[in-house]
């Protein structure tokens, strides 16, 4: 184990070390200033944070026998999930005391959470990608139930945890075909294992197509969604927003680096396959989103919309010239996704009351009349789902779409048009709802309505100047092939 | 001419429309009198200046163009706001203000009693400004240079007969009839713009422009057929207009507008457009005899048509309304046959005797009005212009009845007054083109005469009826002097073009084409006499013997068809049957189970649909942990299948 | 010029500033938030009229700033104006100030700040609509209009609000997707969104014309709307709020034919070409339907509302004939159609504010206690049925004279069948009129009405002005559009 080794993976290794040491001073810490160990954890992440952004624009450098990669890639996404991690803090700061479910250990796990993504997005290896997916996986089990002894809760635990390891199971079944395909699990040994001969060996193929499927149950694209909605609903919401971020990317940063760099070949196979999941997480995604009164599985579905969009802009990625478009432009809807959905989260936080109530569609009637400070951010995160100009939304769908196009599937793009009428439509009948007439409870909502705001006011000036963001993308995908 | 003197013909159109707005910023404050005289000065200022541009075409026949500005000019097409002085236009120029003027002093003591008898004395004010409208938009129409202008005249006139018929828009039957007759005129005319619109349109396609010389010009190398399109969709137009077959329906109900209106819009002036617009257009008709043909019926047969349903009205307005749309159809047919010249000296007498008879018609309405005053009857309801309600007259209102009786034998044609000279010359003409159609024409001055003396003998002969005609008194001198100078016109009127002279046709043929050579015949002369005094004296032994009952004396022997005149062949009624119910079932039919029902549920459905299909898949989220894990292993074996068997 | 200062700049965002000062006042001080609002329309107007006076004198340039770069493809802040969009943007900028003092009344309370700040949006999205020559700028403000409008109607208007905004919402959204589609795959074909470089380059698409036509079309004939594609419109003219509906029928309809001429013509000549005989059918299908529609109307807004689907029903025809007499009618009806709908709406809403119905049957008589108010509602009926000396005689005549001979078409029946429009306009306007202002005062509560108030006239007399004025003397205005419009018919023509 060398210096660069440990400075290839040094952001990660602090996120953990810190996590681990907050266990213990948390144990010191009494119930009632509980506070103090968020602040030490966003600390953590800052630093962690702090020291990604330093490792910026680095040349590419291998680590562990090459088993975990620094590049523009991983940093990129290390910062979109350390920035995730303080949403998520700040998101849970009033919202646990509200709740009385104020357990300290929530920070630690939230951050060694954070470790597992960020590992994710740094694996160069099969083995490090199933590590990193149960390193982040785990926690979330953990805190979906945390609000305990709330039954909805605990329930979605156990129902996540269930399929959670069933997905799991196939993403290692699929390694293992790989492996007995290729006596290899690092990505670039993958490759030259395969360099001679036709990609399309039976094992080679099955391992690649249980490998999508484990990916996809992470994005929560459709038929392996179902999990999404009830976890979504029953987990405390602070959690579920950084779910609808976190899971998410790490998910879509494994599918990228292993399809790209391991799979370039088996384009042809499973590109077909890519593109009936994006299609059915599309329509599936909308169209139940339009039947939803509860708006926790609104948001759930509107995810699972999400992922298609996503996957639709992957399906080229086959074609050398598209890769690197492809991945731009998913990266860039990752992050106006995450603006969004971290808002939207923030909003519904803010209306939450105990037991889970304040959580129906029925409950924001009026907020638009009384609190104009979460109601119009929420307006602008929901226009922004559906894709509304002038939101970073638009811009994310319009690069999406574009590279479709390019790429010759103008069907897809259609569908992609076409379902965001859906969209269109449950996005406007929350938002009219909002001014309906009816009196929303709201309580300590200061920090949210700020982060609320802060959040609306970089959805829409963002897609004014969008151009620092599509810069830091360019790097981001230069690393790869 | 030169262009100074061409100019004064915009000052014609503009003086009336100075008169508007003196009266809309000031009239309040000036008071009726000031009101009538600022309104009766524009239009005697209009007078004028048609007298002037006369003398000076004395000098300079052939006239002159005044372009004043550019309309618009779309490259494919030019019109400009320009003016055209000849002999024709400046004669009907002359005709429009002098009888218009008339009509505007009358009004003054007229419209002074009106307004007070229907309650409303502010509206004395809006009657004199639609009335300078009036004139301004008639003088356009026969000063303008090319089609377009011709039509905004045509309209303008058109929406001041409307303002005009509906002006106490809260009276008539319902409270409704006069708005309703309002509507009923402007539609009816709107269907004649119609014609005239894609007679327009033609011409533009075939000679790229609108102005009179440039269209006529072209008109003789035009190929037959277009030529004929246009000039039939023309005459659509001028039945509009000139309330001929078809399209007459809406004059009689036109009756609802004050009486001054009836005189100058309804009979004088504007229903005689078309017949100018046919005169001015000789150009596009001589070449094509079908055309011809076609204009001349249509007058001939409306000429008798209307005369028969004239003998069957009580209402002494009625009467005259459809004696107006026969004697049109005079017009009509001399124009149509290629007689301009007969058609516009028709037209001029006509304009006297017709304007006279209304006004004349009024002073009697006006007296019965007094009378039932008087008579302490001021409430109950009474309709002072029910012949049946008249009579003995004669002798309460005796300047009245001598005006009266010069217009109605001027217009029954009896020799030396004017309507003899100018029906015979028509009748002359169309005994040598046309010998059915003269028939028509002789068979309508019959009934001319006949209705025209029945009218004269109800209204003041015999015993009064009512006891409002037995307080009958004469009217005020303001309404009579215009009376008696139209009665002059009336009976001298023929001297403008008397056999031997022709000095009318002489002073015409600069701007008429195709005019030729008026002659005297000594047989139809004779003969049209003979057919009015007989008409006359037919009528006396009729209904001059014996005082009137309820029902008309020729109700028995006439029987049915008496009937068909007095329900006016049931013309009304046969439109609204096959035309307004259809129409109007069509449009509930498309705003109910068209729109709201059919295209409105396309959209609703798509969204509903949608919503069902969303609220099916849903069924599937059952919240059970092995149902998901089946549907994520349906979804991996769909993949590995996928893989096996399509690839 | 400094892009900041650039004529066309300042039109479109003046608006935002007057937003921000809006923000900035305290939202129960109504009497300075609507002065601020009015205040900044109308120096948006007198910078629309500079603009003019700069297109006259040949002084007014483009302005074309690199915005974005989406990979390869680039986006470009890029706006100019020729004849069309200048009259276009004086129509909107003209009609704003007219919208908002109609609501010097109408709308109070403490969301009086929220609705004239949605307004002033509502203006900047419109006037770049009329601007923007990059086809994704114009996507944005075209998708943008759609926002305040939504509000407007939602919170502020009548019965069914909530269903109308929906309508509103997803029938225009159906046609913008596709229009994204199609721009994305222009775009991709020529390597770029602006549009004098898209119509340099159109034969790299010439093969997709026909889908693409329909892709853009379908979108701007929502708008407009064509036949049968109007279903969303009596909906929201008749729950929206006056001003609301003023700015709708005024503007934002305008913004659907504006799309056909702007972009249909020059980028897809042929399918122009081929598509004009079934464009101008459905265009004569909705003037006759529109007006059969019309005249079975019980409630005063939707007769107005379905008058418009047969006046635009002539812009269509006007479009479509490609001939540049109907094209310059077409322009300036869409002109004359803002200016006597709008007003006619501005009068349901007067009368509204006074009754608080807008049943036909509730009225009738009214000209005996409203002479004012009624002499102005004959003059906008008037122009409104096309009496000539009015403005809307100029335009349908051109329309109908350029369609009845034009070859694009080949045959006269569009045009004579749009002529019989005509008399039935004549049919239902004069029906209305005869409902509200005619016959007897029958309904006591209309007898102790008030007349216009100045504000109320002052509101009117502008538009009865311009009606009056364009009638007699359009030809400063078709010397604005001609050469636009005849540039347009030239780019359609060639191959």
């Amino acid at each position: 184990m060398s210096v660069q080794d440990l400075f290839v993976i040094l952001p990660t290794l602090v996120v953990v070390v810190w996590a681990l040491a907050l266990l213990l001073v948390d144990a010191w810490i009494p119930k009632e200033r509980k506070s103090l160990t968020a602040w030490l954890s966003a600390a953590g992440l800052a630093l962690a944070l702090g020291l990604a952004l330093a490792q910026r624009g680095l040349s590419p450098l291998m680590a562990f026998q090459d088993m975990v990669v620094r590049d523009g890639f991983a940093v990129f996404l290390e910062i979109v999930f350390l920035s995730s991690g303080l949403v998520a803090i700040a998101l849970a700061f009033d919202y646990l005391r509200r709740l009385r479910i104020e357990h300290g250990e929530y920070y630690p796990l939230l951050m060694i959470s954070v470790a597992g993504m960020m590992l994710m997005a740094q694996a160069n290896d099969l083995l490090i990608v199933f590590l990193a997916l149960e390193m982040l996986s785990l926690p979330l089990y953990i805190l979906t139930g945390i609000a305990r002894p709330r039954l909805d809760s605990e329930e979605s635990a156990l129902k996540y945890f269930l399929l959670g390891t069933f997905s799991s199971a196939f993403l290692l079944y699929g390694v293992a075909l790989i492996f007995g395909a290729t006596a290899n699990t690092s990505l670039p040994g993958i490759v030259e294992a395969m360099a001679g001969v036709s990609a399309t060996v039976p094992l080679f193929v099955a391992g690649a197509t249980l490998l999508l499927v484990g990916f996809a149950f992470k994005v929560a694209a459709v038929p392996f969604h179902m999990w999404s909605p009830d976890v979504y609903q029953g987990a405390p919401s602070p959690v579920t927003g950084f779910m609808s971020v976190g899971v998410k990317a790490a998910g879509l940063a494994a599918l990228l680096r292993v399809f790209l760099v391991a799979f370039p070949s088996l384009a042809a196979q499973l590109s077909p396959l890519v593109a009936a999941l994006a299609v059915l997480s599309m329509v599936v995604g909308n169209l139940l989103a339009m039947a939803q009164t509860n708006m926790k599985r609104l948001l759930a579905y509107a995810g699972v919309a999400s992922a298609g969009y996503l996957l639709m802009a992957f399906v080229p990625y086959g074609q050398g010239k598209m890769a690197g478009e492809s991945v731009s432009a998913m990266l860039f809807y990752l992050v106006a996704y995450a603006l969004t959905s971290f808002g939207a989260w923030s909003v519904v936080v803010a209306l939450e009351q105990s037991e889970g109530r304040g959580l129906e569609i029925e409950d924001y009637a009026g907020l638009g009349f009384r609190y104009p400070w979460l109601a119009v951010p929420l307006v602008i995160f929901l226009l922004s789902y559906t894709g509304v100009p002038l939101t970073l939304g638009f811009w994310g769908k319009f690069y999406l779409f574009r590279v479709a196009v390019e790429g010759g599937y103008i069907g897809l793009a259609l569908v992609g048009v076409l379902t965001s009428l859906f969209s269109a439509y449950y996005s406007l009948r929350v938002i009219l709802r909002l001014y309906a007439v009816g009196t929303p409870q709201v309580q300590g909502q200061r920090w949210l309505t700020l982060l609320a705001v802060l959040l609306a006011i970089l959805v829409v000036g963002l897609s004014f100047l969008p151009g620092p963001l599509l810069q830091a993308m360019g790097q981001a995908v230069l690393a790869l092939p | 001419m030169s262009d100074t003197q061409l100019a004064w013909v915009v000052w014609a159109v503009l003086l009336p429309l100075g008169g508007i707005v003196v009266n809309l910023v000031v009239g309040r404050r000036l008071g009726e009198k000031g009101i009538g005289a600022v309104a009766s000065l524009a239009a005697a200022g209009s007078f004028a200046v048609s007298g002037l541009l006369a003398l000076a075409l004395l000098q300079h026949p052939e006239g002159g163009i005044y372009r004043l500005a550019t309309w618009f000019n779309l490259g494919s097409l030019a019109v400009d706001w320009s003016f055209r002085v000849d002999t024709l236009s400046v004669t009907m120029m002359l005709v429009v203000s002098g009888v218009g003027t008339l009509i505007h002093i009358y009004s003054i003591g007229y419209m002074h009693a009106d307004v007070r008898h229907n309650g409303d004395p502010q509206r004395f004010r809006r009657f004199f400004i639609y009335l300078n409208l009036f004139v301004a938009a008639m003088l356009l129409l026969v000063s303008a240079n090319n089609f377009l202008v011709l039509f905004v005249g045509w309209e303008g006139v058109g929406l001041c007969s409307y303002l005009l018929i509906g002006f106490w828009f809260e009276k008539g039957e319902g409270g409704l009839g006069n708005a309703r007759a309002a509507k009923k005129a402007f539609i009816v005319n709107r269907v004649g713009d119609f014609g005239l619109l894609i007679a327009i349109f033609l011409m533009i396609g075939a000679f790229g422009t609108l102005d009179f010389d440039g269209v006529f010009a072209q008109a003789a190398q035009a190929a037959p057929a277009l030529l004929v399109a246009i000039t039939l969709f023309m005459l659509l137009g001028v039945t509009g207009k000139s309330a001929q077959l078809p399209l007459f329906v809406w004059l009689p109900d036109a009756m609802a507008g004050p009486t001054p209106v009836s005189a100058l819009i309804h009979a004088a002036t504007m229903v005689t457009a078309g017949v100018y617009l046919v005169a001015r257009s000789q150009a596009l008709f001589l070449p094509v005899p079908q055309a011809q043909a076609a204009v001349t019926w249509v007058g001939g047969l409306t000429a008798l048509f209307a005369a028969t349903i004239a003998l069957g009205q009580y209402d002494i307005k009625k009467v005259l309304a459809y004696s107006t749309i026969s004697q049109l159809g005079f017009m009509v047919a001399a124009v149509g046959m290629g007689a301009a010249v007969a058609g516009i000296f028709h037209l001029v007498t006509h304009a006297f005797f017709k304007a006279l008879l209304f006004l004349a018609a009024g002073s009697v309405i006006l007296g019965l009005e007094h009378g039932h005053e008087h008579a302490g009857e001021g409430h109950d309801p009474f309709d002072p212009q029910d012949m049946r309600q008249m009579g003995g007259l004669r002798k309460r209102m005796p300047l009245t009845f001598a005006v009266y009786l010069v217009g109605a034998l001027a217009l029954a044609g009896v020799a030396p007054l004017a309507g003899f000279f100018s029906k015979d010359e028509i009748l002359v003409a169309a005994s040598e083109r046309f010998p059915v159609v003269f028939g028509l024409l002789l068979a309508a001055a019959f009934l001319t005469a006949f209705y025209m003396g029945r009218q004269l003998i109800l209204v003041f002969f015999g015993e009064p009826r009512s006891k409002a005609a037995h307080h009958a008194g004469e009217s005020r001198p303001l309404v009579t002097m215009p009376l008696v100078v139209l009665a002059v016109f009336s009976a001298l009127g023929g001297a403008l073009n008397l056999p031997g002279l022709h000095s009318l046709e002489h002073w015409l043929e600069h701007s008429l084409v195709g005019v030729k050579e008026g002659h005297f015949v000594w047989a139809v002369a004779l003969g049209s006499l003979a057919v009015a005094l007989l008409g006359l004296g037919l009528a006396w032994l009729v209904y001059g013997r014996r005082a009137p009952t309820e029902q008309d004396a020729l109700a028995r022997p006439l029987g049915p068809l008496y009937r068909a005149f007095e329900r006016k062949w049931w013309v009304d009624e046969f439109y609204r049957l096959v035309l307004l119910r259809p129409l109007g079932w069509l449009a509930q039919v498309l705003a109910g189970p068209v729109d709201l029902g059919l295209i409105n549920s396309l959209g609703d459905g798509l969204g509903q649909g949608s919503q069902l299909s969303a609220n099916w898949l849903r069924k599937l989220q059952n919240g059970l942990v092995r149902s998901y894990a089946l549907v994520v292993m349906v979804g991996v074996v769909a993949m590995f299948a996928y893989l096996l068997w399509v690839r | 010029m400094n892009a900041w200062f650039h004529p066309l700049v300042l039109i479109t965002f003046l608006p935002l500033f007057g937003l921000a000062l809006l923000l900035l006042l305290d939202g129960r001080n109504e009497r300075s938030l609507r002065w601020v609002a009015l205040l900044t329309s109308l120096v948006t107007f007198g910078l629309a009229v500079w603009a003019l006076l700069l297109d006259r004198q040949g002084a007014l340039t483009e302005l074309s700033l690199p915005w974005l770069r989406l990979g390869r493809l680039a986006v470009r802040f890029h706006l100019g104006a020729d004849g069309i969009s200048l009259l276009m943007v004086l129509l909107t900028t003209f009609l704003m100030p007219l919208a908002l003092l109609s609501t010097w009344t109408a709308v109070q309370g403490e969301r009086l700040k929220g609705f004239l700040a949605l307004f002033l949006l509502l203006e900047v999205g419109m006037n770049g609509v009329f601007l923007a020559l990059d086809l994704v700028l114009f996507y944005i403000f075209w998708e943008f209009t759609l926002v305040p409008m939504i509000f407007l109607i939602a919170i502020w208007g009548g019965e069914r609000r909530i269903y109308a905004a929906l309508k509103f919402f997803l029938y225009t959204m159906v046609g913008s997707v596709l229009l994204l589609v199609g721009i994305l795959f222009v775009g991709l074909q020529v390597g770029s969104f602006d549009l004098p470089a898209l119509i340099q380059n159109r034969a790299a698409f010439a093969g997709a014309q026909t889908v693409l036509f329909l892709a853009f079309g379908l979108a701007f004939a929502i708008k407009v709307p064509l036949w049968p594609l109007h279903s969303w419109l009596p909906d929201a003219h008749v729950e929206a709020p006056t001003a609301g509906s003023v700015i709708l029928a005024g503007v934002l309809l305008k913004m659907g034919a504006y799309g056909f001429l702007r972009f249909n013509l020059p980028l897809f000549p042929q399918a122009s070409q081929q598509l004009a005989p079934w464009m101008a059918g459905l265009a004569v299908v909705g003037i006759l339907y529109g007006a059969g529609v019309a005249f079975a109307q019980k409630d005063w807004k939707k007769l107005v509302a379905y008058s418009s689907v047969s006046h635009l029903g002539f812009v269509m025809l006007g479009i479509f004939a490609l001939t540049p007499q109907a094209v310059s009618g077409a322009v300036l009806q869409m002109v004359n159609h803002g200016l006597s709908t709008g007003a006619l709406f501005l009068l349901v809403g007067m009368l509204y504010e006074r009754r608080h119905t807008r049943e036909l049957a509730a009225f009738g008589g009214l000209w005996k206690v409203l002479p004012v108010l009624s002499a102005l509602a004959l003059i906008v009926t008037l122009s409104s049925l096309a009496v000539p000396g009015l403005n809307g005689f100029v335009g349908e005549f051109n329309i109908l004279a350029g369609a009845f001979n034009a070859s694009a078409l080949g045959s006269v029946w569009f045009a004579g069948l749009g002529t019989v429009g005509v008399i039935l306009a004549a049919a239902y306007l004069l029906k209305m009129f005869e409902k509200v202002f005619l016959g007897p005062l029958v309904h006591e509560e209309n007898r102790s009405l008030a007349d216009l108030n100045i504000r109320e006239v002052l509101t009117l007399l502008p538009i009865v002005v311009l009606v009056v004025a364009i009638g007699i003397y359009p030809q400063p205005i078709f010397d604005l559009i001609s050469p636009a419009v005849e540039r347009l018919l030239m780019l359609a023509a060639q191959p």
